[in-house]
């Protein structure tokens, strides 16, 4: 029997990838404590990612970093695959333009900038505050990007300031809400499970239908840990 | 799961088990699932691993504490599992856990076998074909019993590099074949009836599962991810639906091409499966065609671990590149065949093997045949050796079979003479010798290596 002789020198399986897209609040109301605690929470989620990239072998998570105070910019701007990331900290200062995060965060929705097989990208947005720009274009724009309906949208909100409101309709789901952080600690949980929680979603035995159901479930149990102390 | 909720379990809680009435503490966080954590705990001394759930987890799961009572009156299957040994309640706490053993730490997981390059581990493909016995010898005590696991994945099953042993952990979802399951299981392992949620897990949708299982620790990938899954830039829950549910073609279907391997793209697992015995491959195929579809069809356990024990014997690689694969035997596995490796195409030197019926032992240096090879009412157990390859002590470069045996094994030489090899004798390995072990007759094949064995992969 003749057999086709696999080039196997040249040739490398190309891994599925999970994207993860974290727009993180900078601006002037998160000067000082907040976005040091931030900082220490992003610091302390790596490793937990990490693991939940590695109980999801067959894939390849590639986290990318934005930061927006007045206008928005890319602080991890090529996808990086989260064994190689480093964190370098962020500093605040500025206005809160979360319609220009997403306007940025819709450019790269695409296959052009999300090349090859994918799971549905995560999108993480972190606020203390009120967009001071245009929330509904950026939220449009989002919607309308090749990639934008079909990512999975989790939102965390810092202390009682947050518009509630805003994170709401980012997240556009009846029974998955915004995750709240009222100080350092819930901060650290917070960021932790919205960088780690999706992932596993897709690799995690299952009791429920769907698997945003499973993080509604899952967030609802976190909710009842949130501490009562208020920045 | 985080890993750091609200009821995570303090070093040093107080705990004490339910019917044995024995007192212990948490000693430190092992792991976090969606369920609960696991803890390494004291009791009396001794430690074990303690599995506590979520609060709300009794609530969701209403048949939970129900099936790990009955899970400790049975008993575990084999010593494989790490069974429930007792329930654990803590004062003050509305939920509850169960105590089981500790896993060994020289175990890996499944997932290592998958994982990104330099994580992965690459096993021999005769190790990974012993992790595919193993697992297939111990479910079948499982369901022999009457039970389903109803959740199998490379999340709960660990293997040891070595000895391709296994441990079979997270046996709560365990439960009486015909009860409603409390999951459907792992995404991509689950049956495809159970992916369209026309059923929940028994004993069928497990068997589906474990050739998955399988097929993963053979190849590093999914049976069903062929030219179709290739084609799909986001995978979404309805492009899942599709691929393991309403629409499943295995990537090797041998009459529907339409998810077939991609040249360029899946060359490796084409590679790996040239490498695999007729027999394995055809399993494959009944699995992943027929078994599709027909939950009745699937193959067994038996099938699989008296096709994995005959390819864990016939496992070599190649001279010239090193990779591993299974010679093909010729007619009625009388001889073997000439043949070219799967990988480099350049013709392989045969290995000098043992042929006793359909079985096929490649021997090497310090290779042993077992007792189920020479006895066919013995069970599978590669532990118990008959007889092992042996160098002359004096004169180098000959080799020979040492019967380990209690009896002695008559032999006829290629010219017809008799001799008789005593327990703790040796017979050289020489082409055409026959070897009469009492139960079963075996002969050796040499082809065109003389009588030089060479190693084999282990």
């Amino acid at each position: 029997m003749a057999i086709d002789l696999p080039n196997l020198g040249q040739t490398a399986l190309v891994r599925r990838q999970l994207q993860v897209v974290l727009a993180l609040d900078c601006s002037g109301s998160m000067t000082g404590d907040k976005i040091a605690s931030l900082n220490y929470a992003m610091r302390a989620a790596i490793p937990e990612m990490r693991a939940a990239a590695a109980d999801n072998p067959e894939t390849d998570l590639m986290v990318r970093v934005l930061r927006f105070a007045s206008g928005a910019q890319w602080h991890v701007p090529d996808p990086t695959l989260v064994d190689d990331l480093e964190w370098t900290d962020l500093a605040a200062g500025g206005e809160t333009h979360m319609g220009e995060a997403l306007c940025a965060i819709a450019d790269i929705l695409n296959p052009e900038y999300m090349p090859g097989r994918q799971l549905p990208p995560v999108i993480v947005l972190v606020s203390d505050g009120q967009p001071s720009d245009d929330f509904d274009m950026g939220m449009k724009r989002l919607l309308a990007a090749p990639y934008g309906q079909r990512a999975l949208r989790v939102a965390v909100a810092i202390g009682g300031d947050a518009d509630i409101e805003i994170l709401e309709r980012f997240i556009a789901h009846p029974d998955f809400k915004p995750l709240r952080a009222n100080n350092a600690q819930d901060l650290v949980n917070r960021i932790k499970w919205a960088t780690t929680v999706p992932v596993k979603s897709v690799s995690q035995s299952t009791n429920a239908p769907d698997p945003l159901t499973v993080l509604a479930r899952d967030a609802e149990r976190q909710k009842k840990t949130a501490s009562d102390v208020i920045w | 799961m985080s890993g750091t909720t609200n009821d995570e379990l303090p070093r040093g809680t107080p705990l004490m088990t339910v019917h044995g009435r024995r007192r212990g503490h948490v000693e430190n966080l092992l792991g976090a699932g969606g369920q609960g954590a696991v803890y390494a705990v004291a009791i009396e001394g001794t430690r074990f691993a303690l599995k506590w759930y979520h609060d709300d987890i009794a609530s969701i799961d209403r048949t939970l504490r129900a099936r790990l009572s009955r899970a400790i009156g049975i008993g575990p299957p084999t010593d494989r599992f790490l069974w429930p040994i007792d329930l654990v309640e803590i004062a003050g706490s509305k939920s509850f856990g169960y105590v089981m053993p500790l896993r060994d730490g020289d175990y890996n997981g499944m997932r290592d076998l998958i994982a990104r390059p330099p994580k992965r581990i690459d096993l021999p493909l005769s190790k990974r074909v012993m992790v595919c016995l193993r697992i297939a010898q111990n479910f079948l005590e499982l369901h022999a019993r009457g039970f389903c696991y109803q959740d199998i994945n490379f999340g709960n099953i660990f293997f040891h590099t070595q000895s391709g042993d296994i441990l079979i952990c997270d046996n709560d979802n365990v439960d009486i074949d015909g009860m409603d399951a409390a999951v459907f299981g792992t995404r991509k392992f689950m049956a495809p009836e159970v992916v369209r949620r026309e059923t929940l897990p028994s004993t069928k949708t497990d068997l589906f599962s474990m050739a998955v299982l399988f097929f993963y620790i053979i190849h590093s990938w999914h049976p069903l991810d062929g030219r179709r899954e290739n084609e799909v830039q986001i995978m979404d829950s309805s492009a899942e639906t599709s691929l393991y549910g309403r629409n499943p073609v295995f990537i090797f279907d041998p009459q529907d091409q339409s998810n077939g391997p991609v040249p360029g793209v899946h060359d490796a697992i084409v590679a790996r499966w040239n490498s695999l015995t007729p027999a394995i491959r055809s399993l494959f195929t009944r699995s992943f065609t027929v078994g599709l579809r027909q939950p009745g069809e699937r193959v067994l356990e038996p099938e699989w671990r008296t096709n994995f024990a005959r390819m864990v014997d016939g496992c070599v690689s190649c001279q010239h590149c090193g990779y591993d694969q299974a010679p093909r035997q010729g007619v009625k596995g009388q001889t073997l065949m000439p043949t070219v490796c799967v990988a480099c195409g350049r013709p392989m030197a045969l290995p000098p093997v043992l042929l006793i019926g359909r079985d096929t032992i490649t021997l090497g240096p310090g290779i042993g045949i077992a007792i189920h090879h020479i006895d066919p009412d013995r069970p599978v157990d590669f532990t118990t050796m008959a007889g092992i390859v042996e160098e002359h002590p004096t004169n180098k470069g000959v080799w020979g079979l040492r019967n380990m045996t209690r009896n002695a094994w008559k032999v006829t030489l290629s010219d017809g003479s008799a001799v008789t090899v005593d327990p703790g004798r040796a017979v050289r390995i020489m082409d055409e010798t026959t070897v009469d072990f009492g139960r079963r007759v075996g002969r050796f094949v040499t082809g065109d290596t003389a009588s030089v064995p060479r190693e084999r992969p282990r």
